[in-house]
């Protein structure tokens, strides 16, 4: 039997209601899968490939830590503080942050400001005095000096560390927030690279053990001092560090990161030698020194060629570079990423 | 530290006279213990007691009225439907009974959700006022720090430098006069915070508020743009760290304060269309006042009501 498929008014009207309701939660269920845009570079600072770095590590942070960090860059702004307030409200429904972690770093180049915007629950973490000093000591060497993308790296590299201490100390808020800012956060001055170009003196000699010349480069990042000629780096080093931007805030780092480390001592042969730390200690890369007529020296070219970080600093091999220092880990297996996994 | 110690310690110290820490010892007296707002609960109890009363009169004395003929339409209709056979008195009654509930139920409904509706408004401007208060004692907490930062390296220069130049000395007189007035201006702007939220309903104390907060606030930057000549003293990560906190507490106000302006807009707004404002003068409530400048005022864009 055949049956007449005849719509009257009513059924029109309730088909278009159900199909209605059908296509929002399905864009609603699209838009959640699709990626957040993480970066909005109105004032065209980055290159899409730094864009794309940029978005990818924040997606990283999205994902490990809940915090959903974006960036947007715009040429003029009045005020950059309430643009920053603005901008978090127009942001704020689309965060994905589940628990109200966001954090919004607005760049404006002409009036050569930067801000960075707390969500309300993320205050507790990142409080005014911890973003002023990231900003500051960290951001700012790197914007003055034109590296817009290593700044933002950079500073995000910080905010990973900081958002692991907190996880590790409970200092998370994991109720779920919607990401509104307070105005929490800090804004600094993009100033001229003198300001923040190296300091510091020499008197930093090679070591007439590894260990000695560790103990000199612990003193001298302490002091805040990233003087490229520092007789305790190899020649090599010097050379690269000239064209290095080195922040207050990196030395900062190198030298908390180094009292959680505990050396396994020091393994050498011939010139070559080798500082490295426990397995597990995954935060604590190895040093390698060579020995030249005067001493010790840190060799930190080959370092920066062969060692390499995940998003959660962890460090690695870079498998396909070789290098005079393997000897010092043919105990050690590596997996096919470089990261080391076991004793022998 | 307790700004109370911290006092104490500059006293002891000779950071301060005897003068400015009774000064900030007032301005932090009594501070945690605002005085709530004078609460209209009974007056908004009473106003919504008369006003359903009044409400209900008008329809009696509507239905008394004019309103038979109409019930009498609605019963025609019943009648039509429970045909062939009678009505009876029993369903005459029950209509009757239900024009009258409906009658009566409907604006009591529709009073109730207007009055909801605003105290839902007023709510939001004392929540937001709570903000900004937090962020003006969360300023106020800081600047014992503020001024202990800057004496003790005023001091420490007195001390260590021989030969000041001329120059040199006016900065430090500056700075000096700059902590004198910061001193002044907090225990003006505690005096008034401490009214409580009462200040919200009041427009000449708002006005006093704003301006000691302004004051306030004023001379905070100022001491940091004058702290712009002592490289040593800014570059410090201890002072960074105090400038941090002290723009961030600006911030913080500033955001608090467009937010707080935001809720009284609305609300003021509201209060100001029909119906609702016969809800609002018989619930006893009040216009609030802005937190703002005069010129803000004048510059303040018209309340869109649409």
């Amino acid at each position: 039997m055949r049956r007449n498929w005849t719509l009257n008014r009513a059924s029109v009207i309730r088909l278009l209601v159900v199909a209605g309701i059908a296509a929002g939660l399905a864009w609603w269920g699209v838009r959640t899968l699709l990626p957040a845009k993480m970066v909005e570079d109105h004032a065209g600072l980055l290159t899409q490939e730094q864009n794309a770095w940029v978005s990818e590590y924040h997606q990283f942070l999205l994902r490990d830590h809940d915090i959903d960090y974006r960036v947007v860059s715009e040429n003029k702004v009045a005020d950059i503080n309430q643009m920053a307030v603005k901008t978090f409200e127009r942001l704020g429904d689309g965060m994905r942050s589940t628990t109200g972690r966001g954090l919004l770093l607005v760049i404006a180049p002409d009036e050569k400001l930067v801000r960075l915007e707390v969500s309300r629950s993320l205050e507790p973490v990142y409080t005014d005095a911890f973003v002023k000093y990231i900003e500051e000591r960290q951001m700012v060497p790197f914007f003055a000096s034109g590296r817009i993308a290593d700044g933002i790296l950079a500073t995000t590299e910080m905010i990973v560390t900081r958002a692991q201490e907190a996880r590790a100390n409970v200092e998370f808020d994991a109720s779920r927030h919607a990401s509104k800012s307070a105005g929490g956060g800090a804004v600094s001055r993009i100033e001229n690279a003198a300001k923040n170009a190296a300091r510091g003196d020499g008197g930093f000699t090679p070591g007439a053990t590894p260990g000695d010349t560790l103990k000199s480069y612990l003193t001298a990042m302490a002091a805040r001092n990233s003087s490229p000629d520092l007789e305790i780096y190899t020649d090599e080093t010097r050379t690269m560090l000239k064209s290095w931007t080195v922040t207050p805030a990196q030395m900062d780092n190198e030298v908390k990161s180094h009292r959680k480390c505990a050396s396994q001592g020091t393994r050498a042969r011939g010139q070559y030698a080798v500082i490295r730390y426990r397995i597990k200690d995954r935060l604590c890369a190895p040093y390698f020194f060579h020995k030249s007529g005067e001493g010790w020296q840190l060799d930190l070219t080959m370092m920066q060629k062969a060692i390499r970080f995940n998003q959660s600093n962890y460090w690695r091999f870079d498998m396909s570079v070789t290098h005079a220092y393997a000897f010092a880990f043919d105990d050690w297996r590596f997996d096919k990423n470089g990261f080391p996994i076991a004793v022998k | 530290m307790e700004p109370e110690d911290r006092i104490q310690r500059m006293t002891d110290e000779g950071l301060l006279d005897e003068k400015q820490a009774e000064m900030l010892r007032a301005s932090f007296a009594g501070q945690h213990g605002v005085e709530p707002v004078p609460h209209s609960g009974v007056a908004r109890v009473r106003g919504l007691f008369l006003g359903s009363a009044a409400l209900v009169v008008v329809f009696v004395i509507f239905m008394l009225a004019g309103g038979g003929p109409e019930l009498e339409v609605i019963q025609d209709v019943t009648k039509t439907l429970n045909q062939p056979g009678g009505h009876g008195e029993m369903n005459r009654t029950i209509s009757t009974l239900l024009a009258i509930g409906l009658m009566f139920i409907v604006p009591l409904l529709l009073w109730g959700w207007m009055h909801n509706s605003l105290v839902a408004h007023e709510e939001k401007v004392f929540e937001t006022w709570a903000q900004t208060e937090s962020n003006f004692q969360r300023r106020a907490d800081l600047i014992p720090n503020l001024v202990e930062t800057v004496t003790r390296y005023l001091k420490h220069e007195r001390e260590t430098l021989t030969d000041v130049t001329s120059a040199r000395a006016k900065s430090n007189e500056q700075l000096a006069e700059g902590i004198n007035k910061l001193i002044g201006d907090q225990k003006a702007a505690s005096d008034l915070l401490r009214k409580g939220r009462a200040v919200v309903e009041d427009e000449a104390l708002m006005k006093k508020l704003f301006d000691a907060q302004t004051a306030l606030g004023s001379n905070v930057t100022n001491l940091m743009a004058v702290s712009e000549n002592y490289p040593d003293l800014r570059s410090s990560d201890q002072f960074l760290q105090l400038q941090a906190q002290l723009e961030g507490t600006e911030n913080r106000v500033n955001v608090a304060r467009m937010r707080f302006n935001e809720a009284v807009g609305e609300y003021n707004g509201t209060m100001r269309m029909l119906p609702w404002s016969l809800v609002a003068s018989a619930g006893s409530f009040r216009r609030k006042a802005y937190f703002r400048s005069d010129e803000e005022a004048r510059n303040a864009p018209e309340l869109d009501l649409e």
